[in-house]
Parts: structure tokens; C-alpha cells; sequence
């Protein structure tokens, strides 16, 4: 970034303003549009036509979905991706319609992830209203099937059969301004499931997939995780049983194993197969563990030159950095060595149980002032370095 | 044109009117100003979005409207500071036309938007749309950018009731099927064919509004589908398919005092033409009951039909729209 970089990206957010509007219309129709992972068609559809009225070319679905559009810069000597998911894990039957107060947008999801998908659906209009033309080919990507059991397998797809490599990419989610993700913590998700044994092996076992999978809860808690590397089993959901005087014939348990360490990762892992083999022997029950999502740990330096841009731009415009790990798409990237960064909007708040998302209008300027810094800022060889 | 032929030529899909750029070369071209009326009391939890989408899509992206105005009838909640707050114009209804007094009413805001308001159309769009879209307006204002012997054109909408087959129901709401069409049906059979009469959604020209009486209530819609008839025919008119529209439901008490106003304002209306006749003035009480722990309520509520004169009456809007007399 030049001497003047500073200067020119603090007066971003003035220059934004007249942008305002558009961009929270876009907000709003996107949140308005259910996206449920293998249902994100409508919100696709709603990019691609963004990226043909903003003139990008070779606008369109990928095989497996994606919305994918790519801004052509002067030289196209470097592809910069620009990455958000599309998909929510807000069913479609929920009510999607959104309110706008005047400091902020209430809404399912409007947060993870409507916003960064409307940024990315206006990042070539942004462009062309602040009259930045880039040298390197911007590829703008709304992602499919990420969250959950997705697994992030649209980006997948897309970075294993893009012609071409990408040199950089940043990752957009719409929640919290000032989060810069630059490596990926090691991640291992899983369901385990429970059936019990039609009779008669039922009078040997147990009659109740809940007693069991309890049982591996307590075992799972038995299981020694160190403080160093930085290590967590978390089970994060329980599903079992319909009526209070009926005993439950299937059971499932969400458990999520992170840490620094993927060899951490791998030796949990192996010990939680173990005790689901145990008790499945043990109770006479069919107990398996479904393991839908891995991704390894990794990522750039905290020296990186992208990484110091990023925090340069965030303090040109006054915004506290929050550096830490991400669950995101970034780990895709960092698994494929792509020097990258995940970035947020805005502030607010999703997934409380009494009250809806939203994310503050104030914060959303300075959150795409920062975006267009950072892109100016890899155009301009921040990523080229190393 | 007979009501049938109407029916098929004028009744339109908001799809028809897409291109919006073409909306707006041909507005151009023509020399139009639209202006969009958002009459508003106490809808905080809509107009942000609303004013965000239309004035994003259609002023910002495609300049199709000139100027977005809130018209405020006194709300206490926060709805002129969101409207403001995301570039709207809001002007409260009892600051305007001094002269002229106040009551309170959509009608009032409605009337006093022609005085306040620039544009050539004049757009009203209600402000309890939840879904709300460009089509809102797009599809309004295109029957009357596309032909200039268009004048006024009303929304209709799908109902997302149960229904099977081909066909589906007018989706007109329970007083325009019960109340509205039976009268139009009596007296004005063309009208007929306006499906949803009572829609809160319609964009006219300047040049006819202006021209009309305004009733400040319930009756204001059914009262310029009359009025307009009466002066220029059904050909002036069309309608267009807007899809869905999600917005409050309205309890069946309620309903029942809107039925009062419109059948007072249409009343007046069939009294006016010679079509009946009444010994007496028609009283402005109606009387609803409540019954709770064996008691019996009776409450009656005063609805008043004022009716404010045809804008082009009114001196400082002449002065303000036709100086040259």
C-alpha cells in the first residue's frame, strides 16, 4: 500500500454515504429470501442478476450452484476472491421478513450471513462509485452448502476446478466489525447416532437409545483434554424421544472436537470412535459416529504483509481489531495455501433465543470501507511478498 | 370499452412493466415527475424497509421516482424519525395547508400530498406492506407511463388463501366481496371489474386527482374509483397484479366500521347522482356489541365521512400549480 493509503482509505465511509441505501435495500431483499443449506437457488439468482446489471462478466452458476461472477481489472495479473456463503440454518417455513429500525436491521439471519452476501452483490457497484478500477481480476463468490453439513462444499468445488489459482482471498462474513481471522482452527464435527435393537436383543441391552447415548456423554466427558494445545470437546446438540411414556429407539448427539493441534484432533477422534464402538457392543445397540466436517489448522503469520494491511486499514478508519481463529470458508482456503483473511461488516447479535438477529446500520460503511481497503491493498501487491 | 374488454386489456402483471430503465427513458421523454406518497400513523415497524427498498431500487439505482414523502398523521412512535433518517421527506399532515384546518384520516393525508407533493404521478403506496418490493411501484406507474389514456391504476393482489385448480378466487377481502362489488354490481357494474377496489396501492395523474373530492376516512378509495368513473369512464382506468402482499389482518370488528364508512361515503355519492333517494340525513353512529360474563356492551362510534373539495379549489394550490389561472 503507498504512503497515502492511510488518507485515502479514512475518507471511505464519507464517500460510501450516498451508497448507503442501496446497500441496506440489498440487505434487506437478501434476508428476505430463505437460503437453508441446498436451498440457496433464489438467493443465487438474486447475485447473478446484481453482478450482469453491474456489468461483470462471466456471471453465473456453477455446477454445483455457486454464484460466481468475476470483475475483469486492467492487467488480470493476480485474481483476488471475494467469498461469502449464501446458505443459512434458518428453516424456510420461518418468517423471513425483515424490519429496519433506524439504527439497525432485524431479521433471520440477517447477520450470518445476508449481509456479507449482500457485500459481495455490490462490491462491483461500490467499486464503480468510488471510481476504483483494479488491476487484478476480482472473482466475487456466493457459496453454497457451507454451514452445517454442508461443509463448505461449494467452495470446495469452486477451488478445486477454477481455471486458474486464486493469489488472495478474504472471506465476508456480516458480524463482528473488527474481526480479522487469519488462520483456522482444526475442526472435527460429528453426529453420533443411536438405534436400538428390534427384539428379542432387547432383553440383554437396554431399551433406551437416551440411556445410552448418555452413557457416552459421561464417557466423552471422561475423555482428558489438554489446556496446551489449545483443545475443546463440545457437544452442542441432543435429539431423542417423542412422548414422555414411549422409550426412545434412536438418539443423536452433535459433537464438535477444535483445537491447535490437527494431531490432537485425530487421537480425540479416534478415542470417541472407540467409546461409541464400546457402547454399541456393550448395550447391543447399532451406535455410530458420522464425522461430515474436518478442517485443519493453519493459516498465515501475524507477520504476513496482509495481515499488517488489514490492521493498517482497520486503524485508518478507527476500528478495533479482534484477531483470533475462524470456522469460516477460511480454512478452505488456508488448507489449499492461499494467503487469506476473514472479515467482518458490522456489529450485532444472532442466534438469541428470545429476541431476532440484527446488525447496526452505523458500522456497515466503515465495514465495506475496510473491505475496499483491504482489496486495494492486496491489487496494490500485499499478498505478493512472500 | 365493455367491462369484459377492459378486463382483458387492462388488466396487467407487474412483469409486464420490468424494465425499469425503459420506465424511466420513456417518463423522460415524456416529461413526467412521479412522486411517491407514503401516508403514514404509527408504522415503525415498516416504513424503514419500505422507504430503504424504493427509494434504493427507484431513485438511487433507476430514477424512476422524482421524490419519496412521508405524510404523517401524528404518529407517536418513532416512524418520522426512521422515515427521515433513510432520505424520505416527511411532512406531518396537520403543518400543511394551515388554512384549510386538519382532521385526521389517510384520506387527509392523501388529499394534502397533491398540495405538498410535485410530481405529475402521483403514487400511494400504504406503509403496512411487510414483502415490500419495487413492484409496488413499477407496476403501478407503467400502465400510465405506457399509455397516456390511462389516468389512474389500482393494485390487486393473491390472496394466499386455499384454493384449488386453475382459477383462483379475486382474493377482494371480505367488504369489497360481501359489501363493495354487490353495490358496484347495483350501481356502477363496470366497476365491477376493479378486482380489489379497497387496495391501498394506486398511482393517478395529477391532472385527474386534483379534479376530485377527497373523504378523509374509509371511504376515500372507493370514492375515487366513483368519482373518476363519473368523469372520465372505465377507460381511464386500469389494474395490476402486484402478487403477494403481506401485511396486518384486520379483525372483523374493525372491518365493520371501515363497511360504515364506505357505504356512507357511497351513499353520498348515490345520493348526489339521483340513484336514490333519503327522507333523512344518514347517521354517522355505528353501534358494535360486546358480551362478556353475561353482560351485553353496546359502543358506538362516531364515523364521520368529511369530505375535503377538490384540490384544484383550494387558492394556495392554484396559485402553487396553475399560476398562470
Amino acid at each position: 500500500m503507498t504512503v497515502e493509503a492511510p488518507e485515502r482509505v479514512r475518507h471511505l465511509p464519507e464517500a460510501l454515504l450516498p451508497m448507503r441505501e442501496r446497500l441496506l435495500a440489498n440487505l434487506v431483499m437478501i434476508a428476505q429470501i430463505p437460503s437453508p443449506g441446498g436451498e440457496e437457488g433464489q438467493r443465487v439468482r438474486f447475485l447473478l442478476d446484481r453482478f450482469a446489471e453491474a456489468g461483470v462478466g462471466d456471471a453465473a452458476a456453477d455446477e454445483v450452484g455457486n454464484a460466481v461472477g468475476r470483475l475483469h481489472g486492467k492487467t488480470g495479473n493476480r485474481n483476488i476472491l471475494l467469498v461469502s456463503h449464501l446458505d443459512t440454518i434458518v428453516p424456510a417455513t420461518l418468517d423471513h421478513n425483515v424490519t429496519v429500525e433506524a439504527d439497525r436491521v432485524i431479521g433471520p439471519a440477517v447477520g450470518d450471513n445476508a449481509l456479507g452476501a449482500a457485500i459481495v452483490s455490490m462490491m462491483p457497484a461500490v467499486l464503480e462509485h468510488l471510481e476504483i478500477e483494479l488491476d487484478s481480476d476480482l472473482i466475487l463468490l456466493g457459496s453454497t452448502s457451507s454451514v452445517g453439513r454442508g461443509n463448505h462444499a461449494g467452495l470446495r468445488f469452486f477451488l478445486d476446478h477454477l481455471p486458474g489459482k486464486v493469489d488472495c482471498g478474504i472471506c465476508i462474513e456480516g458480524m463482528q466489525l473488527g474481526r480479522l481471522n487469519f488462520f483456522s482452527i482444526g475442526t472435527a464435527r460429528g453426529d453420533i447416532t443411536c438405534d436400538v435393537h428390534p427384539e428379542p436383543s432387547r432383553s440383554y441391552g437396554t431399551e433406551s437409545a437416551l440411556v445410552v447415548i448418555n452413557h457416552i456423554v459421561n464417557r466423552i466427558l471422561g475423555i482428558s483434554v489438554p489446556s496446551r494445545p489449545y483443545t475443546v470437546i463440545r457437544m452442542g446438540k441432543i435429539r431423542a424421544g417423542v412422548a414422555y411414556d414411549i422409550e426412545p429407539d434412536h438418539a443423536e448427539l452433535g459433537v464438535e472436537i477444535v483445537s491447535h493441534s490437527d494431531e490432537m484432533i485425530d487421537q480425540i477422534q479416534h478415542q470417541v470412535e472407540d467409546i461409541v464402538s464400546e457402547m454399541s457392543a456393550r448395550h447391543a445397540v447399532d451406535a455410530h459416529l458420522d464425522l461430515f466436517f474436518k478442517t485443519r489448522a493453519g493459516g498465515i503469520s501475524f507477520s504476513h504483509p496482509l495481515v499488517k494491511q488489514v490492521l493498517e486499514v482497520m486503524h485508518s478508519l478507527g476500528i478495533e481489531p479482534d484477531q483470533g481463529h475462524s470456522p469460516s470458508e477460511l480454512s478452505e482456503l488456508i488448507a489449499r495455501e492461499i494467503p487469506a483473511v476473514t472479515l467482518g461488516i458490522s456489529r450485532g447479535v444472532k442466534s438469541r433465543k428470545k429476541s431476532p438477529d440484527y446488525v447496526l446500520i452505523d458500522p456497515i460503511l466503515a465495514g465495506v470501507a475496510q473491505l475496499v481497503g483491504v482489496i486495494l491493498a492486496i491489487d496494490e501487491g500485499a499478498c505478493d511478498e512472500v | 370499452m365493455k367491462s369484459e374488454q377492459w378486463l382483458a386489456e387492462r388488466t396487467f402483471h407487474h412483469s409486464n412493466f420490468w424494465d425499469i430503465k425503459w420506465l424511466v427513458e420513456e417518463k423522460q421523454r415524456q416529461g413526467l415527475r412521479i412522486s411517491l406518497c407514503l401516508p403514514t400513523l404509527n408504522e415503525e415497524k415498516t416504513i424503514g424497509q419500505e422507504i430503504i427498498i424504493l427509494k434504493a431500487e427507484l431513485a438511487d439505482r433507476y430514477p424512476l421516482l422524482d421524490e419519496i414523502a412521508v405524510i404523517d398523521s401524528g404518529s407517536t412512535d418513532r416512524t418520522c424519525e426512521i422515515a427521515a433518517s433513510f432520505g424520505a421527506d416527511v411532512y406531518v399532515s396537520s403543518e400543511q395547508l394551515v388554512e384549510c384546518g386538519t382532521h385526521r384520516g389517510k384520506g387527509e393525508n392523501l388529499w394534502k400530498a397533491l398540495y405538498v407533493l410535485g410530481g405529475d404521478i402521483i403514487v400511494y403506496v400504504d406503509t403496512d406492506i411487510r414483502n415490500i418490493h419495487p413492484r409496488f411501484v413499477y407496476g403501478l406507474v407503467g400502465p400510465l407511463i405506457r399509455d397516456p389514456g390511462v389516468h389512474y391504476v389500482k393494485a390487486f393482489y393473491d390472496r394466499p388463501l386455499a384454493y384449488s385448480g386453475g382459477l383462483r378466487p379475486t382474493g377482494g377481502g371480505r367488504v369489497t366481496e360481501i359489501l363493495i362489488r354487490p353495490l358496484f354490481s347495483l350501481f356502477y357494474p363496470d366497476l365491477a371489474a376493479i378486482l380489489q377496489p379497497l387496495s391501498g396501492e394506486y398511482a393517478g395523474r395529477r391532472s385527474i386527482l386534483e379534479q376530485i373530492p377527497f373523504p378523509v376516512g374509509y371511504g376515500v378509495e372507493t370514492a375515487m374509483l366513483i368519482d373518476i368513473y363519473e368523469r372520465l369512464g372505465l377507460n381511464a382506468f386500469a389494474q395490476t397484479d402486484l402478487d403477494r402482499r403481506i401485511h396486518r389482518n384486520q379483525e372483523t370488528v374493525a372491518l365493520g366500521r371501515m363497511a360504515f364508512g364506505v357505504l356512507r361515503t357511497f351513499m353520498k355519492r348515490l345520493k348526489r347522482e339521483d340513484l336514490v333517494q333519503f327522507q333523512n340525513e344518514l347517521p354517522s353512529i355505528m353501534r358494535q356489541y360486546e358480551v362478556g360474563d353475561g353482560s351485553y356492551r353496546q359502543i358506538e362510534y362516531e364515523i364521520e365521512e368529511i369530505e375535503r373539495q377538490p384540490m384544484i379549489e383550494v387558492e394556495a394550490y392554484r396559485h402553487k400549480f396553475h399560476p398562470e389561472g
